[in-house]
């Protein structure tokens, strides 16, 4: 009986399924692995550049981390734009990433935000106090802003008094919809989602941790080399730069 | 919501997951519950091990197993010409992966309860074991069965953490409905994500009360 009723959605669901997944008729389509951090300066930049070439950008967010770990499984992403150039090195290390696109493009920027905007800390080590009782980072084992808020932590000599008041987050966006749900009273995540959310923060110095030095790769895996070198390099043309610029991202020698 | 297709894909992998889950689920049940073979207690925890394992964990594992790197993900290319993660298909194993302890637990217990004087008339008549397993134990057991059958569409349907890991978060292609709410909620489009979590709990509703409705009239 259930079988029947299954198969009959099935045979629904394909049949409809179908025009949702070839919409773009006949655009090409290029697939980005990109980390959290870039979600609003990647939006921008793929509408840009589908405007341009006619090619579907297909954006899939996460932990740089676990991105990597897809990459190197596998996972058909014709461009891996990383939050750190460890993660990129490894892929080209496994022999599935084209050396020669790799390129910086973001000095990666922390920052304090809270989700009560009169209780922003002025700096980052105003968060010894007791008054944030949870101070959510993104998971420094595999997230590069997280390792970063991590460092900056240690830095300013208050990583024990915090240790037991922090809340880690699956990725860096991850750990601004906590904060910015009022689950933590304050997290360290990237600047670009600051920016991009229009909330206030407070820059903490990039002396506290070690460069986000962000860097991207063109894949193997994927089938569209060219569209994806294509996208590299539109994000660091004087148009890309511009966007780039816009949510807090910087090149080492640019103005920020 | 403007995309349909996360919608139209969830359905299609949980069904299908739900049929592949159900017919080796209640064939696990019935070896469990039925059979005495050495390590059967062991098939058991083994069976149960996806509800035990953290979900991601769980993608992790099938990940590294199936992945390309694999040697059973480089059987399935040479074969299929293609590798099997990051496909609707790897999310049809994920989904189908976490929705199979519901089947087998449920379902297990299910025909044990059944009658052992129903079974030995069945077997006094002359029919044979496969016959008395399929004339009486399992439609005695009915309504347990399709407890569990419909605990395990549920399941498949809601999964997140094995899907995004073996199939990813690729829009268009392997975003299954959770997978894109979760990514609306990652993005703060709360219109989105609100409006995939309604349509979430509409489909869970609708066919839960269909399997339960055909459950209780079957004859």
């Amino acid at each position: 009986m259930f079988v029947l009723l299954s198969l009959s959605v099935s045979t629904l669901g394909c049949s409809r399924s179908k025009p949702g997944s070839s919409g773009g008729s006949s655009t090409s389509e290029v697939t980005v692995a990109a980390a959290s951090d870039l979600r609003p300066a990647f939006e921008a930049l793929a509408a840009e550049f589908q405007r341009e070439t006619e090619t579907r950008v297909t954006l899939t967010f996460g932990s740089s981390g676990q991105l990597r770990e897809q990459i190197l499984n596998g996972a058909p992403f014709d461009l891996f734009a990383s939050a750190n150039v460890e993660y990129v090195d490894d892929v080209v290390d496994a022999g599935i990433g084209l050396a020669d696109t790799r390129a910086d493009y973001a000095l990666g920027r922390i920052v304090l935000l809270s989700s009560d905007e009169a209780l922003l800390p002025g700096s980052i080590e105003d968060l010894a106090s007791h008054r944030f009782e949870r101070i959510a980072i993104a998971n420094p084992r595999h997230a590069p802003y997280g390792l970063a808020a991590e460092q900056a932590l240690q830095s300013a000599g208050i990583a024990d008094e915090v240790a037991d008041r922090l809340v880690l987050g699956e990725n860096v966006s991850d750990t601004f919809q906590i904060c910015e749900s009022g689950n933590a009273d304050v997290c360290i995540v990237a600047l670009s989602l600051a920016v991009a959310d229009g909330t206030p923060y407070t820059v903490i110095a990039d002396s506290l941790h070690r460069p986000l030095r962000q860097a991207l790769v063109v894949t193997t895996n994927g089938d569209q080399p060219d569209a994806a070198t294509a996208f590299a390099t539109l994000v660091n043309s004087p148009a890309g730069r511009a966007v780039m610029n816009r949510y807090g991202f910087t090149l080492p020698g640019e103005s920020p | 919501m403007t995309d349909w297709y996360p919608f139209w894909l969830s359905l299609r992998v949980a069904t299908t997951a739900t049929v592949v889950a159900g017919v080796l689920g209640v064939s696990l049940a019935y070896l469990l519950a039925k059979g005495r073979f050495p390590g059967r207690s062991l098939l058991e925890a083994v069976v149960t091990l996806p509800i035990v394992l953290p979900p991601t964990v769980l993608g992790y594992y099938l990940l590294t197993l199936l992945g390309v790197n694999s040697s059973l993900g480089r059987a399935w290319e040479r074969i299929f010409g293609h590798p099997l993660v990051f496909t609707v298909t790897a999310a049809v194993v994920a989904a189908t992966i976490s929705a199979l302890p519901f089947c087998v637990r449920t379902a297990r217990v299910a025909i044990e309860s059944v009658d052992p004087t129903l079974e030995a008339a069945g077997r006094i008549a002359g029919l044979p074991e496969w016959q008395v397993a399929v004339q009486i134990t399992l439609p005695v057991a009915r309504r347990g069965i399709a407890a569990g059958v419909a605990l395990g569409f549920a399941r498949a349907l809601g999964d997140f953490g094995a899907t995004v890991m073996v199939a990813g978060n690729i829009p268009g292609r392997t975003q299954t409905l959770p997978v894109a709410l979760y990514d609306a909620v990652q993005a703060g489009d709360d219109a989105t994500a609100r409006t995939g979590a309604l349509l979430l709990g509409a489909i869970a509703i609708v066919i839960l009360l269909a399997v339960n409705r055909v459950a209780r009239s079957a004859p």
